[in-house]
């Protein structure tokens, strides 16, 4: 089992003044592979994954796409290497639509002249074919983001995440804020996902899903790594303890 | 039948006539620089010209900006009533270099228009008030007479941006320094009341052998006195003030300011208003018209109150 | 209301939200015409209203951009004064007039171009702060340049923007006094082209989205300091072509220029239905909120009315324009 490595984190920690939210922690993914990351809060999980992302840089350590050392200046640059992510307050701006959420940072553009200008036709097209495709039920493609539902907000997030081909997708608390019936489609996309090859990272609290979609589980406990396995060599109960801080 | 005949001659001559004179009452804009409410100057100013405009049958339109320093206010004011038709405007500008071109404008368009209270800088156009620089000088003449030669005096600006406020600075200096008086201090309280205070707090602090405060105005006399007060100095300093408003002529009487120099802000109104519809006739006036300052002390305060 | 009628008052909704300002406009000039039939809709008095308002618009412009990221620009009368103080000492000196017909809205750049700075780098708490600040200080800048006394005298092809006409004998008729003012032109012009800039360009989106969410603006890896910074410093452009309108008009660089003009500019942009909160509102509202303005005091002023009459109704209509909007999020929200 020689899978490629898409993704690792080595060594980062991360201080925020005299505060350290990450010390020395350690993660990486293969293609293909659903990696759970459990953790109680404050543990250090979505600073983790901002690093990942390019939102933060690392105080300490460094980051390997495919094999290549990176250094991630902004969002834009792990955007640019495939990686995608749905964040826990899903960062979508509630005045705007539906598609120019999902596009914001890399519009269509049509040029005129040396002017490059919005090609919103474009834009609406891409938007309602990706929104049919995931079948996300909505008025419009042009709905303003904040008159959506809870649930249908977290399906534009999970759209902006996979419209653009990603290798590597990360999901923070995706069914949080879901109804059975649409958490349900969560974690369905999930292993779609994973059958086409693409690396999903999974940040949640619930064993639920953990258990149904993940290949492996990892933990983090005050900002450090804590216990790791693959999900067949452990149970509901441990990772329970693990988020607890507790490891027999 | 001749008797009726002639009867109603005359009267359609006479109705024919007043319906002339009716459709041709002209409409003169007094336009101040600020509203009379809160100010007796520019209150006074609107009193003269409503009589003149009364007592020569002119339909007066009264417009001022809200506040003094709302130059544009003004300029705005002026284009529409170009636009509607007025016949002569009578104006105290707030800034006399940004009213003139829409001031060239309205006598290109053939409305006549005259200063008042503040000259401008249109080429021939009539001034009509005060000449501030001898109004100061009367007062500092004054301060010469009841003051020590050698005395340390000081003197309140207005707006120093204003030609009305130069000039009294200009007049006032120029006396007080002939008799040999040392001005100690010269700044400027931008005709407020409370700015007066709060500068004439400053100068007596630094200055408390002071004998004589000249306030540009009379707003910021009495901001003066009132810092003086509080510094148990008034006996000791003569403060006279400008413009003699009905606060400064009681606060005369009562022997707290010395003296103050009466501008007659009534005749600027109504000579204002008298002489744009004499322009508006087609009649001429001359180039520079004072209103005349006078000297009011406990003697004449009455008069002004 | 039944079911069937209230459903297509709702339908109706999008459509007054969009236009409802213009038949506001369309109201208030009915209104005016009726009561002032001979003057209101004279050439003449039209025109006026354009002048008039031309130099404020391009101030409304600018501080309507920056409330759309959800800042404010205290300064703009400030940098109004202060530029038009930079184009009459460029004026003075001997320079060219085409060189000092550009002074104003670089000063003006520039000043926008150090509240950005400001408000990014030294990372104020609110751009509130930055502007309070910069609103003493060009204008005293402005006042320590010229001596505190007005610059008055500039060529007129210096003056052609604020006071231009373009004579319209040629289709109208020998004799024909109408025109159309250049300042009218101008603001057209300008108000097409950040309407473009808004609407059709990425960073105008972005814009808007760092008003919505600046969070999911920076997750979307747009650099949220640099648009700040590109939107204060267009703010201030705008001002400074308000000093160059502004210097056409009254031939004079003149302390007071621009003072307390920033409280209208606000003014406008809210009646033009922009949120005081970021990420809604747009350039048609603003003009229409400019125009408001412009119509009720020259209205006011044809009526002989105080100027405190004035203050009060706009003030009035501030609250009313917000009150509207509430009420219409209510109403959309119930549905």
């Amino acid at each position: 089992m020689n899978s490629d490595i898409v993704l690792e984190a080595k060594s980062v920690s991360k201080f925020f003044g005299t505060i350290t939210a990450l010390d020395n922690v350690n993660l990486k993914i293969t293609k293909g592979e659903v990696l759970g990351v459990v953790g109680d809060n404050g543990a250090g999980k979505s600073t983790l994954m901002k690093v990942l992302s390019g939102l933060y840089k690392p105080s300490e350590g460094s980051l390997y796409f495919s094999g290549d050392k990176v250094i991630l200046n902004s969002p834009r640059d792990s955007q640019n290497l495939g990686l995608e992510m749905v964040y826990q307050d899903l960062a979508l701006a509630g005045n705007l639509p539906i598609g120019d959420n999902i596009f914001l940072g890399r519009e269509p553009i049509k040029k005129i002249g040396p002017f490059n200008f919005l090609d919103h036709k474009k834009r609406k097209k891409l938007t309602e074919k990706h929104l049919e495709k995931l079948k996300i039920n909505v008025q419009s493609a042009d709905q303003k983001v904040e008159e959506l539902s809870g649930g249908q907000r977290q399906a534009v997030a999970i759209a902006r995440a996979t419209a653009f081909n990603a290798k590597i997708v990360i999901m923070d608390e995706p069914t949080a804020a879901l109804a059975v019936k649409e958490v349900g489609k969560v974690l369905d996309l999930i292993l779609n996902l994973k059958n086409l090859g693409v690396s999903v990272i999974v940040i949640s609290h619930r064993m639920d899903d953990i258990f149904t979609v993940c290949d492996r589980v990892m933990a983090l406990f005050q900002g450090t790594n804590f216990a790791e396995s693959m999900l067949k060599d452990t149970s509901r109960n441990e990772v329970i303890g693990w988020i607890m801080g507790k490891k027999d | 039948m001749k008797f009726l005949i002639k009867f109603v001659a005359l009267v359609t001559m006479l109705f024919s006539f007043s319906v002339y004179a009716g459709s041709h009452q002209k409409t003169i804009m007094l336009s101040t620089k600020g509203p009379g409410a809160g100010n007796p100057f520019w209150a006074s100013v609107e009193a003269g010209a409503k009589d003149a405009a009364e007592e020569f049958g002119v339909n007066l339109v009264i417009l001022s900006p809200p506040q003094e320093s709302d130059v544009m206010s003004q300029v705005a004011q002026i284009e529409d009533q170009i636009a509607k038709g007025v016949d002569g405007i009578a104006i105290a500008p707030t800034d006399p270099n940004a009213v003139a071109p829409i001031l060239d404008d309205a006598i290109a368009s053939g409305v006549p228009v005259v200063y008042i209270d503040t000259n401008g800088i249109n080429e021939g156009v009539t001034f009509i008030g005060t000449n501030n620089i001898n109004g100061a000088a009367l007062a500092a003449q004054y301060i010469c007479d009841n003051v020590p030669a050698g005395s340390d005096v000081a003197i309140l600006q207005g707006m120093i941006t204003q030609t009305t406020g130069q000039h009294r600075a200009e007049g006032s200096n120029k006396g007080l320094t002939a008799c040999g008086l040392n001005i100690v201090a010269e700044l400027p309280a931008n005709w407020d009341t409370a700015q007066g205070m709060s500068v004439t707090e400053d100068i007596i602090t630094g200055n408390p052998n002071i004998k004589a405060i000249f306030a540009s105005n009379d707003n910021m006399a009495l901001g003066a006195i009132q810092a003086l007060k509080n510094a148990d100095m008034l006996d000791d300093v003569v403060v006279v003030g400008f413009d003699a408003n009905p606060d400064a002529a009681a606060s005369v009487a009562a022997g707290e300011m010395s003296a103050t120099i009466a501008q007659f802000s009534y005749n600027m109104g109504y000579m204002g208003v008298e002489n744009a519809l004499k322009l508006a006739n087609g009649e001429s006036i001359p180039d520079n018209i004072d209103t005349g300052t006078v000297l009011v002390t406990a003697e004449n305060a009455a008069d002004f109150m | 209301m039944d079911k069937n009628q209230e459903s297509t008052f709702i339908k109706l909704i999008p459509f007054f939200e969009k236009y409802g300002i213009l038949l506001l406009i369309l109201i208030m000039v009915t209104v005016l015409h009726l009561l002032q039939p001979d003057v209101f809709l004279s050439w003449r008095n039209v025109t006026n209203i354009f002048k008039q308002v031309s130099w404020q618009s391009m101030l409304a412009l600018g501080v309507f951009m920056v409330i759309v990221t959800a800042g404010i620009d205290l300064s703009v009368g400030s940098i109004v004064m202060l530029s038009l103080m930079g184009l009459a000492i460029a004026s003075k000196a001997g320079l060219p007039w085409y060189v000092v017909m550009l002074v104003a809205p670089a000063v003006g750049f520039l000043c926008g171009l150090f509240n950005g700075l400001g408000i990014t780098l030294l990372r104020m708490p609110h751009p509130f702060i930055m502007t309070l600040g910069t609103l003493y200080i060009f204008r005293g800048v402005g006042n320590l340049i010229s001596g505190g006394v007005p610059i008055t005298g500039f060529a007129d092809q210096i003056r052609v923007i604020g006071n231009g006409k373009i004579k319209l004998e040629s289709i109208l008729g020998e004799g024909a006094r109408e025109y159309i003012p250049t300042s009218l032109i101008l603001m057209i012009v300008i108000f097409f082209l950040f309407w473009i800039f808004l609407n059709h360009t990425r960073i105008g989106k972005w814009i808007y989205a760092i008003g919505g969410n600046p969070g999911a603006a920076r997750a979307a890896g747009i650099n949220v300091d640099r648009i700040l910074v590109i939107v204060y410093t267009l703010c201030g452009f705008l001002a400074g072509i308000g000093g160059l309108i502004l210097a056409g008009r009254t031939n004079s660089a003149y302390p007071n220029a621009g003072l307390q003009s920033e409280l209208d500019a606000i003014a406008a942009v809210i009646i033009g239905g922009a949120s005081f909160f970021g990420g809604r509102g747009t350039v048609l509202g603003v003009f229409a909120g400019v125009m408001i303005m412009g119509i009720l005091r020259n209205g006011l002023n044809l009526m002989n009315v105080s100027v405190f009459w004035q203050q009060v109704l706009i003030g009035s209509i501030i609250i009313l324009a917000v009150y509207i909007d509430v009420l219409r999020r209510q109403l959309s929200t119930r549905n």
